[in-house]
């Protein structure tokens, strides 16, 4: 008895670890949250910083943060979050280490709808670019529909495998088509679409704050339930049917929702791809593979990275910037290949 | 009323049709081994009785109902799945994968409660698995890790456990060793076991009931002594064997074999078990 | 991912079977195909030009006819850079996928074509207007830069270089030199410059840049044929390669030179063009069996036939504008593939 005492301590403070690497998590967001308030072409001293956030900041310093800054800090976080979980979700439905949103033709089908979008109206200022996340989010939405829809067979369902697989030949196919578009476009819309296309944060407005917050509110905790029915899912399908999970079922509101997410992420942020590849990985790496917690360590690291992204592509180059979707890139690939080449299996 | 029976089911996959009215029941509290070639179906009537596969006609009876009919929670309570191979996820130990049983018991974020903990526990214990718990299980040999998956099903706590080659890929002594485990859940739990095995010794030596396949049909059903005979082996396998008893079961077992005249169809097989 | 072991078990289950009349007949018809395809190429264009003409074109140069230098200094530097290319990228697919085993192996994947189309950016930006001599130079550095680091990270792990790890390895990596490439060209402000040499196809393919290529393609290939009989045994499993008498480390790294220098030279003309690499190998192994003496020159001729009719549809769909060529092999490429998923669960 004294010995399984001593175990289930010892599982005890396994667990406590688990949570104290998510809070640590969270406490890097919170300080990449204050140094990336301070990043920018003006540049606002700590006090001032303060001074402005608790009210008693001048009218210049007010309008850099709380309609420049702020925004699009609180979007790259939401952004952020919403893409690790959605590359979280998609890993384990399709037991597929390598699947990312943009598997699902999130990112080129929004891309296509953006690029359709600019190609019928070619002056942005003339229409509202309050539509453009509207329209992503539509065009990410049907790609993925395609491609259920053309993965589906008959009698047996989705196979994970030939969801990828349709799923990466759509995406090439959309590709093309975007190509054929966008050689037409002037060479100013031309190189607004291809940041777009790189992810830069562009969309920092609060209407964009809002319009992706309830999105998160209703599937951050619909994942969080699930995270039971991931952990069954990894185990194969036949161990899943074992344990009682309908699989079918799970599977298509799981991906409904990783779309919900990464299509709603995508249309504010443009197309950032590699986090929902990475961020899982790496919650996996600190926290094992057990959902309850690689969930919350993903959604964590995916807000951090590109946070943290999104500050370094402001501060590079000022007082032009390098898109986010870039310099996650540059940081998250080497930082995998690293992890790659240092995992044992 | 066994707890378990197969009515007239037609089983396949896409078109090829595996199973076509085929019977069987399962006797409550013993172990059955279904036992053929490659390719007679063996793995397919393992799939349908739990409802991996769907029947297109006839039915899996679960208690006297329609296995397809139950919710998969109700059934997942009564009835565990060992799969031949079973993928490995990352990062897991030992005990949260066992922990993983407890699936069909649980609600929203599926913390652990006490009875669940008490199941995991016990099926460590029985499984012999205390000193691994908290390895990962990447980090195991074969052996180890079929207890591991054995013990996941333990702690599902059910009154049937089906396990589909449990002991393909381990050497001798392990696979020996899985079998007088099974064995003992048996006798001492009075678990009933559904098994597809190869190694027909294995199987006469530990099963209460051999179900013997060939080409989608079952050939002859009954105790080892029933079943084990040199006339049904070669009407089940085409191989002439000389039989023998086992010193430690007294059941019947070949001593070894050779292949009799009509056996080339074995060269252009099917689609393995 | 049971989706990478797949094809060894189909090999099982077919048998090896190859299909050498079935093989030659594609051979022989492929090459008069390809002739065929190239001629038709060369006489359709802006200006009409009778086959007659094209002839003598090519036979019996005059340079003072204006058909005939259209025909020399245009059309016909094209058609083979567009074969060569679609050559090339069969043919390397064909290795990788005989190589790696496995069913989805392409150059694009593996980083090869994002480490090319890296180094162009490079060029564009850092170096404008440097000579095609040396951007083909730079475009294999580039593919061996790419597959460096893939197959660098994949084997370094413990374990080894399991198609699973290649796989992940590539995909990190091309992000990567897709996202510096991206950050070059906003940077600099030539994306569109690269999307039109990218997507521009052949059409700016000058005698003096194919006879270049044509020799490192042409060397290329004929290595590949010679190293053939040995990637057939390495599709079947490393350790039957090796109980063989296969010395694999040899034959890999010859393999993986060749597979660099194709993909390089094809990327330095076209850009990255998908698909073909990885359709036109599926679709030769579908016919001829799974020998690979077989495979690579029939995958040649049908890669380059694929290219050329691709070049040909490029100019007829919407004259005078040229229609980019690799979108138009993703339009046959997608279906395809598609189909491929859909039939076998696996694209084998």
């Amino acid at each position: 008895m004294i010995d399984k005492q001593f175990i289930s301590s010892y599982q005890q403070n396994k667990k406590k670890r688990k949570v104290y690497t998510i809070l640590i998590i969270i406490l890097l967001i919170f300080i990449s949250f204050m140094i990336s308030m301070n990043t920018g072409y003006i540049r606002l001293s700590p006090l001032q910083l303060l001074e402005t956030l608790i009210g008693m900041g001048t009218e210049q310093q007010n309008l850099i943060l709380f309609e420049f800054r702020l925004p699009r800090i609180v979007i790259s976080v939401l952004v952020g979050m919403g893409l690790a979980l959605a590359g979280c979700v998609l890993q384990g439905v399709s037991g597929n280490p390598l699947a990312d949103p943009g598997i699902l033709g999130i990112n080129s089908g929004a891309g296509l709808a953006v690029v359709l979008f600019i190609s019928f109206f070619p002056s942005t200022s003339d229409v509202p670019v309050m539509f453009l996340p509207v329209l992503a989010f539509i065009g990410a939405g049907v790609t993925a529909i395609i491609i259920y829809a053309l993965s589906y067979k008959r009698g047996e369902g989705i196979s994970p495998t030939r969801l990828m697989l349709t799923g990466v030949a759509i995406a090439a196919g959309i590709s093309a088509a975007m190509i054929i578009l966008t050689l037409r476009l002037t060479p100013d819309n031309y190189q607004f679409v291809a940041v777009w296309l790189a992810g830069s944060i562009w969309g920092s407005n609060w209407m964009f704050v809002l319009s992706l917050l309830p999105w998160l509110l209703i599937l951050i905790p619909y994942i969080f339930i699930k995270a039971r029915v991931l952990n069954t899912l990894n185990l194969g399908e036949v161990t899943a049917t074992g344990l009682g999970v309908n699989i079918e079922k799970e599977r298509l509101f799981l991906l409904a929702a990783a779309v919900a997410l990464a299509g709603s992420s995508v249309s504010v942020s443009g197309g950032i791809g590699f986090i929902g590849l990475i961020a899982p990985h790496l919650a996996r790496q600190l926290v094992g593979g057990k959902h309850q917690f690689v969930i919350p360590a993903a959604a964590a690291l995916g807000a951090l990275l590109l946070l943290v992204a999104d500050t370094i592509g402001r501060w590079f180059i000022q007082p032009s910037e390098i898109p986010a979707g870039i310099v996650v890139a540059v940081i998250g690939a080497p930082y995998f290949l690293y992890l790659l080449a240092k995992s044992k299996a | 009323m066994p707890s378990l029976a197969i009515d007239q089911v037609k089983v396949g996959y896409s078109n090829l049709i595996i199973l076509d009215d085929l019977s069987v029941e399962i006797p409550e509290q013993k172990i059955t081994t279904i036992v053929g070639a490659n390719g007679c179906g063996k793995s397919t009537l393992l799939k349908a009785i739990a409802r991996i596969l769907k029947t297109q006609k006839g039915a899996v009876y679960l208690d006297g109902k329609a296995i397809q009919l139950l919710p998969t929670k109700e059934v997942a309570k009564k009835m565990a799945i060992l799969p031949q191979s079973s993928q490995v996820p990352t990062g897991l130990t030992v005990y949260e994968l066992i922990s993983y049983g407890r699936f069909p018991y649980q609600t929203g974020m599926g913390t652990l409660k006490v009875d669940d903990l008490k199941h995991i526990d016990w099926a460590i214990e029985a499984t012999g698995l205390n000193p691994l718990k908290d390895r990962p299980v990447e980090a195991l040999s074969g052996g180890q890790r079929q207890r591991v998956w054995i013990a996941m099903a333990l702690a599902q706590d059910t009154e049937i456990l089906i396990l589909d080659e449990p002991t393909t890929y381990l050497d001798l002594a392990h696979q020996l060793d899985i079998l007088l485990l099974l064995q003992k859940l048996n006798k001492e739990q009075k678990r009933t076991i559904i098994m597809v095995l190869h190694d027909l010794n294995h199987a006469s030596r530990v099963s209460h009931n051999l179900v013997a396949m060939r080409d989608g049909a079952i050939i002859e059903e009954g105790t080892p002594e029933q079943v084990m005979t040199q006339s049904n082996l070669k009407a089940i396998f085409d191989i002439e064997a000389t039989m023998s008893t086992c010193p430690f079961s007294n059941n019947p077992i070949y001593l070894s074999y050779t292949l009799s005249q009509s056996t080339k169809h074995m060269v252009q097989n099917k689609k393995s078990g | 991912m049971s989706a990478y072991v797949e094809p060894s078990l189909e090999v099982k289950k077919k048998g090896l079977k190859s299909r050498p009349v079935i093989a030659t007949i594609i051979l022989i018809g492929g090459i008069i195909g390809l002739l065929l395809a190239i001629g038709i190429s060369v006489s359709i264009g802006a200006a009409e030009i009778d086959v007659r003409t094209v002839w003598s074109a090519v036979f019996q140069y005059d340079s003072t006819l204006v058909p005939h230098q259209i025909i020399q200094e245009t059309r016909l530097p094209r058609v083979i850079g567009a074969a060569l290319v679609g050559s090339s990228l069969a043919v390397s697919g064909s290795i990788m996928q005989g190589m790696t085993r496995n069913p989805l192996a392409d150059p694009g994947l593996l980083g090869l074509n994002a480490g090319a189309a890296f180094m162009l950016a490079i060029c564009f930006a850092f170096f404008p207007g440097l000579p095609y001599i040396y951007i083909i130079l730079f475009a294999f550095v580039g593919a061996a830069l790419g597959a460096g680091l893939v197959f660098g990270v994949g084997s370094l792990a413990k374990g080894g270089l399991t198609p699973m790890r290649l796989v992940l390895a590539g995909a990190a990596v091309t992000a990567l030199l897709v996202a510096l490439s991206e950050g070059i060209a906003i940077y600099y402000r030539i994306n569109q410059d690269l999307a039109f040499w990218n997507a521009g196809g052949v059409s700016g393919a000058r005698w003096e840049n194919i006879k270049i290529m044509a020799s490192w393609v042409i060397l290329a290939i004929l290595a590949a044929i010679v190293l053939s009989k040995s990637i057939t045994l390495l599709s079947l499993g490393e350790e039957i390669a090796v109980g063989l008498g296969q010395k694999t480390g040899v034959i890999k790294l010859f393999g993986t030179i060749i597979i660099l220098i194709l993909a390089g030279s094809a990327v330095s003309v076209v850009g990255a063009v998908g698909f073909v690499g990885l359709v036109i190998p599926h679709i030769t192994r579908f016919l001829v069996g799974y020998d690979y003496r077989w495979i690579i020159p029939c995958s040649a001729v049908l890669g380059g036939g694929l290219v050329v009719l691709a070049d040909l549809a490029a100019r007829m769909v919407n004259p005078p504008q040229e229609t980019p060529i690799g979108a138009l092999i993703a339009v046959i490429g997608v279906p395809f593939f598609l189909y491929l998923t859909r039939k076998g669960g696996q694209p084998l």
